[in-house]
């Protein structure tokens, strides 16, 4: 039931974009793509991981990643746009620290995080330099979770605020650089079921910073 | 037309998004095993007639009693037999339970090394239904390969132990209390194996041929092994009281936690640093086996936390002393002629005067709360039995 809500839901998010590409000729300049590189800074904090048979004081840290990123931005009003951010998934690596340091690398996954924006663009349209401000939501899924403990690692699913700061910079009518810094909340409710069953709750606190080309049609 | 989409199509791919984000896309929580409750068991009073006990030690009435023949072959009297304080009275907490119901209960098949006879209560023919007490000392959940078969214990698993009680009696029945408690000796034994593998990994860091971190991580592997092994049999276990005990008849099942062997006095004599692994080991079962039964209609009793609350407020119960064992080894080893040295209870008994009593001086088998290392004395079973009581009353069924 829920499913097919989600489904009839992206089946018509999908209709919606079609008829909005399809309208897209008659809207002068008011869409922008832009292609990067981005990285991602996870400074994340747990609040420890528990688990029976596991020493007080056990915990894991997250680190950094780093990936091709993909925005869509539609304008709405004069400066006011909305965009869409997606990465190509990165691989991300979990290291235990604490009492239980000696295990290394815990786990591995890949986070699948589409961020949504308002943006806010200073400026006017032909400014060489426009810089942008930008408030949304980022929804963040882990998938492929595994461990070399043979742990089944299952991560929750997490959506919650993002926010970015960016500028552009145009070499011609169409193309031009981008450069941005976004912090996003990113929580999720890990549990690792092995022998014993492990949880933990990570902050991940990301930090992004982005760079590359844009192209606006 | 064009104008109308240009305003309105975006704040709807907007708005559509971010329902499918928030709500579409949401999860939850992963599941977390062992977080679910068992569910369903009867709520009524039974109209018991048998009380079919399936464990360890713990639940031994006496399985073997030949090995503490006087004469020394085999045949009665017997110095002891139970793990506990023997004596003329001396019960164990299924014993103390049957009588409280009005019913009694024999042990299921006793004998040690190459003999043993099933129901030797059937002597009697009219005590031939009462030999439901199939705990024997050193029985593990589904190895048969329990703790002191060497040396001549049965140690039929609990597995096995079902089986012959569906052998004999084809099926539970609705008037049976059928408790099951079991998986001490699976905690032991992956306890031991680990002790023996922290020795040679501690032996090698000593000598340099591993790092610290190379030391640490192979004890978390040993101590996980143990762990694994451990989940491994409560959800066997668990899978026995739900095919072979519920789908077999089985209406009143009481299923039993252990207790934390740490909070005894052998474990009191384990490192600050080893004694967790025990904890662990128990803890694990608990959890799976909390796990398996999850959604089955049985009450699965808290022995854990019980223990505990006892070993930490003995006064209550009217225990005195919960730190040292009631049975001499010395006297016990000289009783036996230094065949028994490690003070087990089996070979324990309490009668004044005798020229076999192995009890400490001053020591009470009332009061002080274990008889060996790890087996309660006949007042520390009656704490036990008392627990239970209140427990089954607290379900209903008494």
């Amino acid at each position: 039931m829920h499913s097919n809500t989600s489904i009839r839901t992206s089946l018509a998010l999908l209709a919606l974009s079609a008829l909005c590409l399809a309208q897209a000729p008659v809207w002068a300049q008011n869409q922008t793509l832009k292609v990067g590189g981005i990285r991602y800074d996870a400074h994340s904090k747990s609040n420890g991981v528990t688990g029976i048979g596991i020493p007080p004081g056990a915990d894991a840290t997250v680190g950094d990643a780093t990936t091709l990123v993909f925005t869509y931005e539609i304008e709405v009003k004069p400066n006011v746009g909305i965009e869409l951010v997606i990465g190509v998934p990165p691989k991300i690596k979990a290291q235990a620290t604490g009492s239980v340091a000696f295990l290394g690398e815990v786990l591995t996954a890949r986070n699948v995080a589409p961020t949504l924006l308002v943006n806010y663009h200073f400026g006017q349209k032909g400014d060489a330099l426009r810089p942008y401000v930008g408030l949304g939501i980022n929804y963040t899924k882990f998938t492929g979770a595994s461990s070399p403990y043979g742990w089944d690692v299952k991560l929750r699913d997490s959506v919650g605020l993002a926010g970015h700061v960016g500028l552009d910079y145009a070499l011609s009518k169409d193309w031009g650089l981008f450069a941005s810094f976004g912090m996003a909340n990113v929580k999720s409710k890990l549990v690792a079921t092995g022998a014993t069953v492990l949880q933990s709750t990570i902050d991940f606190r990301p930090r992004t910073y982005a760079a590359g080309a844009y192209f606006k049609f | 037309m064009t104008r109308l989409i240009r305003t309105w199509a975006p704040t709807a791919t907007v708005a559509a998004l971010v329902t499918a984000l928030v709500t579409g896309c949401g999860g939850g929580d992963p599941p977390v095993a062992g977080s679910g409750e068992p569910e369903g068991a009867p709520t009524t009073k039974g109209s018991f007639t048998a009380v079919v006990s399936f464990g360890d030690s713990l639940s031994d009435a006496g399985a073997y009693a030949p090995a503490t023949s006087l004469a020394g072959n085999g045949s009665a009297p017997y110095f002891g037999g139970k793990f506990t304080a023997n004596s003329a009275t001396a019960k164990v907490w299924v014993e103390n339970l049957a009588s409280t119901m009005g019913l009694l209960v024999t042990p299921a098949e006793v004998g040690f090394g190459t003999s043993s006879v099933k129901c030797p209560a059937a002597a009697n023919p009219a005590l031939a239904a009462t030999c439901t007490a199939y705990g024997q000392g050193g029985s593990r959940v589904t190895d048969p390969n329990g703790i002191g078969r060497s040396g001549g214990a049965l140690t039929v698993p609990m597995k096995t132990q079902i089986a012959n009680h569906l052998a004999r009696f084809t099926s539970f029945k609705a008037g049976d209390l059928i408790l099951v408690w079991g998986g001490n000796n699976d905690a032991f034994v992956q306890f031991g194996a680990f002790s023996e593998a922290a020795q040679r990994i501690q032996t090698d860091a000593a000598a340099g041929r591993l790092t610290a971190d190379q030391a640490n991580l192979a004890l978390f592997q040993a101590q996980n092994t143990g762990q694994a092994a451990m989940k491994a049999a409560a959800l066997e276990l668990a899978a026995y009281v739900k095919t072979e005990i519920l789908a077999k008849g089985g209406r009143y099942v009481v299923v039993m936690n252990l207790p934390d062997s740490a909070f005894t006095p052998f474990g009191s004599t384990l490192p600050a640093n080893v004694k967790p692994v025990l904890s662990a080991m128990v803890d694990t079962f608990n959890l799976w086996l909390k796990e398996g039964l999850t959604g089955l209609p049985v009450k699965l009793m808290d022995q854990n936390a019980a223990g505990k609350d006892v070993y930490a407020n003995p006064a209550r119960f009217g225990i005195t002393n919960n730190t040292v064992p009631t049975c001499d080894a010395a006297k016990i080893a000289a009783i036996t002629r230094g065949g028994v040295t490690d003070g087990s209870s089996l070979f324990c008994n309490s009668t004044p005067g005798v020229p076999f009593n192995g009890i400490r001086t001053g020591a009470d088998v009332n009061t002080w709360q274990f008889a060996d290392g790890v087996h309660p004395t006949p007042g520390g079973h009656k704490v036990i039995s008392d627990f239970v009581t209140q427990q089954l009353k607290s379900y209903g069924w008494l």
